[in-house]
């Protein structure tokens, strides 16, 4: 695999990329959002007209909705602004525009808000779920599976460990805030906004705002970092709606406090995770976990359904019961944040796997081994399990890790930890393809987020596929309006899902010039001749200018259509007790090696090495792959180690700045081994696994391990902070 | 806020802002006033490093800088580093190690590390280089790349 320069890193290195944050246009107001002084209460009264007494400032309500969108019918799902309760602390009441960021600040605050506080509910333990009473918060969510002879598992084990973990919740913290500009253009309502999804942002905006999804454009812009936050709108509706009451374009981008306030994040959660263990196997395992949603709109819930098979593990368990609930609190909405609850949910079950080792007495890696599963097993839920490479990954992580543990210092633990994603998601999107005498065209709607995954991810396939080199090759970002279908960059689905789009068009241009050539398409592969693209065939040669009609050179080239929807495997139905579950695609696992150092003085925790043994089916490209496991790494490091949102009692966030929401810096990142695994192949291109998440699953597990191991303390809670090792190891 | 006299090199040519208002922070003036995107606006409050530029030479985090207070200064932003040979440097050992993705932390990357490669040549470490980069964050690479970036521009130096 040769070395590749990203394609777009020149021009991020000069500056000359424009973010959403970059754009401005003539003419154009800034927005600024009205917050909610409490986290819960009744709005008794909305004062906008000190506002609107400055000159140049445009101010909207929940009044000036019926007015702003006439013609609008049928019941919004979650109205833009609430008319009665406030549902979070700084939850948008109302929006503003101005001629100077400043203005729009002031008059942000000069709107005059009345409430009734409430107490905040923020509590999602101590009480009974199933009758939670006044003054708790409401279920959103409830699953229950269950699987084989639980009783009989529990009733005859040889012992029982249970355990309680408690995991903070975590910011994505893109460098980029949220930021778009929304015109109204005639009759549609366009939007340039820094979105992983433009085709869900359309979709999620019209019904927010009650217009049929074709009088939506979305356009997408290059976004500084996603890692979830940037899917469901945020910003949007309010633009596009101070936009269509000024008749001017309207820029507004979220500050970074308000990024911390109003970024869809993860939130807390707490896991109870029991088994029984007999002859030195696992006979049975029940979880139990409960899920801080926020202000999250009830049925919308993905997470608890899916994350909770996360608790139960990659391990063959003949009897299992997981139950989980969500509940609605008086915090933002629950967001996806790079493998939405993975990384938590692993770090219970993953160091409950190492406590059963102690506990018994044996390497903590055979005894994963022991139970992983493998292709054709069966998971708690019945699907039965593709290829899989993480016995693969366990075998050289335990060598790896018998090695480092050579040369531990004092107070130093070497550990290991790993975790499992399902990538190439169900979720579809198709791509265009123009064959150009002079280039390759790649038609489609996602913007890069950074991972590579568009930029060179897909742009990787076609050129597998045709030979092209990577100068010839360009994605050409269009609009909701004209590109094709897509559902966006998330799930680490971008190379996995729509690279089999891309594929599929690519090779249906390369069978198309195999008819023209006439020649099995097989053997088409294109070159370079004095500037133009040559498809080759053996022997034959011919210009791709030659090889086109008059029609398709005037229509830019020859063109070759891919569609991609996924079917994720099935599970079995008889197992679900109660709410939703979701199967797997495609089964990419991966294992750890952390070294870390536990000053037995304050109890911080330094990470001398790290290591990743990741699945990956196939690589495509390797730089990127790479720094995607790094990334992955650093981002789970902060998960483990600093980062944590704390609320303060009247339910404000009160570490809603840099400075105080930790997440790593250049020198707390120690040196990251990457290793892939190859040949246990995926649904992706040539088998390739998603990478996207799958590298934050195992490293606040992996952490735990490593200070179990070096100090002797069971680490039951995230992040693992100087105070909360302290205590553990009974220093305070 | 009333407004004073500001005059300033921003990448070697003259610029007269005057009148600038006294609140006006140097990052605005770059971006929205001079038509200078490639600075970075992250947090605003001075601890992300994206928004970072060279005043006479030296780093500084233009969210923090008020215009009117360098007047007569030489600012450099990202776009200035073009034809310097430093910037080329860094540039060149970033793409070669891949010491970016999203790219919204690397023009403040550039420019701090540039000023860094300017001010201390050679005498610095890599390890030096690398402690002062330590308030630049950036989210996504894990800081592996730009780790690597910086030693093989230290490998590199005559
Ligand atoms: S924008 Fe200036 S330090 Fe973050
Ligand atoms: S490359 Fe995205 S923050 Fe650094």
């Amino acid at each position: 695999m040769t070395f590749t320069v990203r394609p777009d890193a020149d021009a991020k290195l000069r500056g000359q990329v424009a973010f959403a944050t970059d754009r401005g246009v003539p003419g154009m107001l800034w927005g600024a959002l009205v917050p909610a002084p409490v986290a819960r209460g009744r709005i008794r009264s909305l004062d906008l007209g000190p506002a609107r007494a400055i000159d140049g400032v445009i101010a909207i309500g929940p009044a000036d909705l019926a007015r702003l969108l006439p013609g609008v019918t049928g019941a919004v799902e979650r109205p833009v602004f609430p008319t009665d309760r406030i549902q979070y602390h700084s939850q948008p009441l109302a929006a503003v525009a101005a001629p100077t960021r400043q203005l729009a600040r002031r008059a942000a605050r000069a709107v005059r808000v009345d409430v009734e506080p409430l107490p905040p509910l923020e509590e999602i333990e101590g009480f009974d779920p199933v009758h939670p009473g006044p003054d708790r918060p409401d279920v959103i969510a409830h699953v229950l599976a269950r699987h084989g002879d639980l009783d009989a598992a529990f009733g005859s084990a040889d012992f029982v460990l249970s355990e309680t973990y408690r995991t903070a919740g975590v910011c994505q913290v893109a460098l980029e805030p949220h930021a778009c500009i929304a015109e109204i253009q005639g009759d549609v309502w366009h939007v340039t906004t820094s979105t992983q999804t433009p085709f869900g942002a359309r979709e999620d905006l019209a019904s927010m705002l009650g217009l049929p999804e074709e009088r939506i454009v979305v356009e997408g812009t290059w976004v500084g970092g996603g890692f979830g936050g940037k899917g469901a709108p945020l910003v949007e509706p309010y633009a596009l709606l101070l936009a269509r009451a000024s008749g001017r374009p309207v820029r507004l981008a979220l500050s970074y406090r308000e990024e911390f306030q109003l970024g869809r994040t993860s939130l807390p959660s707490v896991v109870r995770i029991e088994s029984a263990v007999k002859g030195g196997r696992i006979a049975g395992r029940r979880v139990h976990w409960r899920l801080d949603a926020g202000a999250s709109l009830p049925g919308r819930d993905f997470t608890t359904g899916y994350a909770i098979g996360f608790i139960l593990g990659p391990y063959r368990i003949p009897a299992i019961e997981m139950e989980g609930y969500a509940f609605r609190t008086n915090k933002p909405p629950l967001g996806p944040h790079r493998a939405p609850m993975a990384p938590q949910c692993v770090f219970a079950e993953e160091s409950h796997m190492d406590h059963l080792a102690a506990r018994l007495g044996v390497d903590p890696v055979a005894f994963r081994r022991a139970h992983v599963w493998k292709e054709g097993d069966r998971t708690h839920l019945g699907q039965k399990v593709g290829p899989f490479g993480l016995d693969r990954c366990l075998e050289r992580a335990g060598a790896l890790a018998a090695t480092w543990s050579q040369d531990a210092a004092p107070h130093t633990g070497v550990a290991v930890g790993v975790g499992f994603w399902s990538t190439a998601t169900g979720a579809g999107g198709e791509v265009r393809l123009v064959l150009s005498p002079t280039e390759l065209k790649i038609i489609e709607g996602e913007r890069e987020i950074g991972s590579g995954s568009v930029i060179r991810g897909i742009v990787a396939v076609a050129e597998t596929v045709l030979g092209i080199s990577r100068d010839r090759v360009r994605v050409d970002y269009h609009d909701t309006r004209s590109a094709p279908f897509d559902s966006g960059v998330f799930g680490s689905r971008t190379l996995a899902a729509l690279g089999q789009a891309v594929q599929k068009a690519a090779l249906a241009l390369r069978d198309e010039l195999g008819k023209r050539l006439s020649v099995p398409a097989g053997s088409v592969q294109l070159a370079e001749e004095n500037g133009e693209l040559v498809a080759v065939s053996g022997r034959r040669r011919a210009k791709i200018r030659s090889l086109l009609t008059a029609t398709e050179l005037a229509l830019g080239g020859l063109t070759g259509e891919g569609r991609h929807y996924g079917v994720s495997g099935e599970i079995d139905t008889a197992r679900v007790v109660e709410g939703t579950f979701y199967p797997y695609t495609d089964f990419t696992g991966a294992a750890h090696v952390a070294m870390v150092q536990v000053d037995p003085e304050t109890g911080a925790v330094r990470v001398m090495r790290y290591a990743a043994f990741q699945d990956a089916g196939k690589v495509v490209d390797l730089p990127t792959a790479q720094g995607s496991i790094e990334g992955g790494v650093a981002m789970g490091l902060g998960t483990a180690l600093t980062e944590e949102t704390t609320w303060a009692e009247d339910g404000r966030m009160s570490n809603a700045g840099l400075l105080d929401y930790r997440i790593p810096t250049l020198g707390e990142i120690p040196p990251i081994e990457v290793h892939f695994e190859e040949g246990f192949l995926g649904a992706g291109p040539f088998g390739a696994k998603g990478l996207g998440e799958p590298p934050i699953i195992p490293v606040p597990a992996t952490v735990g391990n490593a200070i179990f191991a070096a100090s002797g303390v069971a680490m039951t809670e995230l992040p693992m902070t100087p105070e909360r090792v302290a205590r553990a190891l009974k220093l305070l | 806020m009333t407004a004073s006299p500001a005059r300033l090199t921003v990448n070697a040519a003259p610029v007269d802002l005057t009148p600038v208002p006294v609140d006006e922070r140097l990052l605005d003036t770059v971006r929205w006033r001079l038509g200078l995107p490639g600075t970075k606006e992250g947090c605003r409050t001075g601890e992300c490093g994206a928004c970072t530029v060279l005043i006479d030479g030296r780093s500084v985090l233009s969210c923090l800088a008020l215009t009117h207070e360098f007047a007569g200064a030489a600012v450099t932003t990202v776009e200035g580093l073009e034809g310097d040979p430093a910037g080329a440097r860094v540039r060149a050992a970033f793409e070669a190690e891949g010491a970016l993705q999203c790219g919204y932390c690397t023009p403040g990357f550039v420019v701090a590390l540039t000023s860094l490669l300017k001010e201390r040549g050679t005498e610095a470490s890599a390890e030096e280089l690398l402690e002062d980069l330590g308030g630049n964050l950036c989210r996504c690479t894990g800081y592996a790349a730009i780790v690597r970036a910086v030693r093989r521009i230290h490998g590199e130096m005559p």
